[in-house]
């Protein structure tokens, strides 16, 4: 009788989450430096270390404190083509590559939720104002 | 006892998988990546079929996909259009390259420091890696659609297949045809094995083997049903095909005796790898997955375990799940 071969168990499939490369592989950490220099790169000592972490925690509850403090704001992005719309910003999601937004005014009507993509590669404006107190200009990307 | 192929199979993507490519060995193994109609091309740990990350970008069916030896970088083909080089470590992308028209393929130097595209617009360009806003140098000649450019010769020449029946042989710096193969039907695939200058192409049901400096034929074998792809092994003992009937071939390249079929894939095989290390081989299919085969049905090697017949369960016991000796390596 033929038998089927044995498997420890079956290949890992996508996360649906994210976009993967794991920052934490082996690999990721000693082929990409960190754009913070890095403790690896240079003999630092622990007591550095624990600064640099410190501050990278620093900047990453920075960072998260700004998106919550955006959310149901009134904004505006300005986007390719000199394309400006604005919403009532909802979400980032975890790798920064898409928004949520709601009530999102396009010229061809409003939408009451949408999802905008974000080219992580090129500069994103979002002007964040209180809805009762717009600016009489707004800054432009020329 | 004669043990039963149990391929592996990779799950992800949401239409057909269409072209495929391995790195070459790296301190971290090998890696696979997948092109896909669904426009996100999936980078895979290449003995487990892990996903790693998935290249997010294209805005259209990726129709073609490759790695450089290092696995540090890759190269995406689509239909929006473009070609994309990423950072295979990171997953951001770094290049986009606009063309205009369907790019179907997309090849590096030994050295990472080109890329070969081709694709509906038919004609061959090379890109300077180092000099990406430079004007790329461009081979025309072919009359239809290039479904594949390879470069050759430690990387001198360059090998194109379109859809106008012909595979050229172009020199790079003159960019003059150098040989030219026709056909009576367009060629389905073209793969390049360095260590031997062989070249290995599929049309109907043929798998011919071609000598890709003299463009002499070496042998032709035919198959039970049309071919999308084949693959020659690394020490030239065996190849395997796929194609319009759903299931795997595997030759032996000396005698060319059909040793073994498999079924397994639910559509069309379009494309079909041999890893670098000779061990296992990966299918594309229609139906949206890549499937992992032994070339040695039984061995321990990756996710498959060698189990004596005394340290089966039961009978019907047909897999064992169980913490692996070693720690994984993870990219």
């Amino acid at each position: 009788m033929n038998t089927l071969v044995s498997v420890l168990r079956l290949p890992r499939g996508p996360d649906p989450n994210g976009r993967g490369f794991d920052p934490n592989s082996p690999r990721f950490i000693a082929m990409c430096p960190t754009t913070i220099s890095a403790s690896s790169e240079t003999g630092t000592d622990s007591v550095e270390i624990g600064e640099e972490q410190r501050a990278r925690s620093a900047l990453r509850e920075s960072f998260l404190r700004t998106l919550i403090a955006m959310t149901n704001k009134q904004v505006q992005f300005h986007m390719y083509e000199r394309v400006k719309v604005e919403a009532k910003f909802g979400a980032s999601d975890i790798d920064v590559l898409n928004f949520q937004v709601s009530e999102l005014q396009t010229p061809i009507g409003v939408q009451k939720e949408a999802l905008l993509r974000a080219k992580h590669r090129k500069m994103l404006l979002m002007t964040v104002y209180d809805a009762d107190d717009p600016p009489t200009e707004l800054p432009t990307d020329d | 006892m004669a043990m039963r192929q149990t391929p592996l199979t990779c799950s992800g993507h949401t239409r057909p998988v269409v072209d495929l490519a391995f790195s070459g060995i790296t301190p971290y193994g090998y890696f696979l990546i997948s092109a896909c109609k669904d426009g996100k091309p999936m980078l895979r740990q290449g003995d487990t079929g892990d996903w790693i990350g998935t290249f997010l970008g294209h805005k259209g069916a990726v129709w073609g996909a490759t790695l450089n030896n290092e696995a540090t970088k890759a190269a995406t083909a689509a239909a929006d259009f473009t070609a994309k080089v990423w950072d295979a470590v990171t997953g951001d992308e770094v290049l986009t390259l606009a063309h205009k028209h369907i790019v179907k393929s997309v090849n590096f130097t030994q050295d990472s420091s080109c890329l070969l595209t081709g694709g509906n617009d038919k004609i061959i360009r090379i890109y300077d890696l180092n000099k990406p806003e430079a004007e790329p140098q461009e081979i025309t000649g072919h009359t239809s659609a290039i479904k594949k450019a390879l470069w050759c010769n430690n990387d001198t020449q360059i090998l194109s297949a379109a859809d106008d029946k012909t595979v050229r042989l172009w020199d790079r710096n003159s960019t003059e045809v150098v040989k030219q193969l026709s056909f009576d039907m367009s060629v389905s695939s073209m793969e390049y094995i360095p260590d031997g200058e062989v070249l290995v192409i599929t049309y109907g049901k043929t798998i011919a083997f071609y000598n890709a400096l003299s463009l002499d034929m070496i042998k032709t074998v035919d198959a039970p049903a049309s071919i999308h792809s084949a693959s020659l092994h690394p020490d030239k003992d065996f190849f395997v095909a796929g194609g319009d009937d759903f299931k795997l071939y595997k030759f032996d390249y000396g005698t060319k005796e059909e040793l073994e079929s498999y079924k397994g894939h639910f559509g069309p095989v379009h494309c079909v790898r041999f890893s670098p290390d000779g061990e296992l081989y990966a299918s594309g299919s229609e139906d949206g997955t890549l499937r992992l085969w032994q070339t040695a049905v039984g061995k321990t090697y990756g996710l498959w375990k060698c189990v004596l017949p005394e340290e089966l369960v039961s009978e019907n016991s047909d897999t064992i799940y169980c913490t692996p000796a070693a720690p994984e390596i993870k990219a």
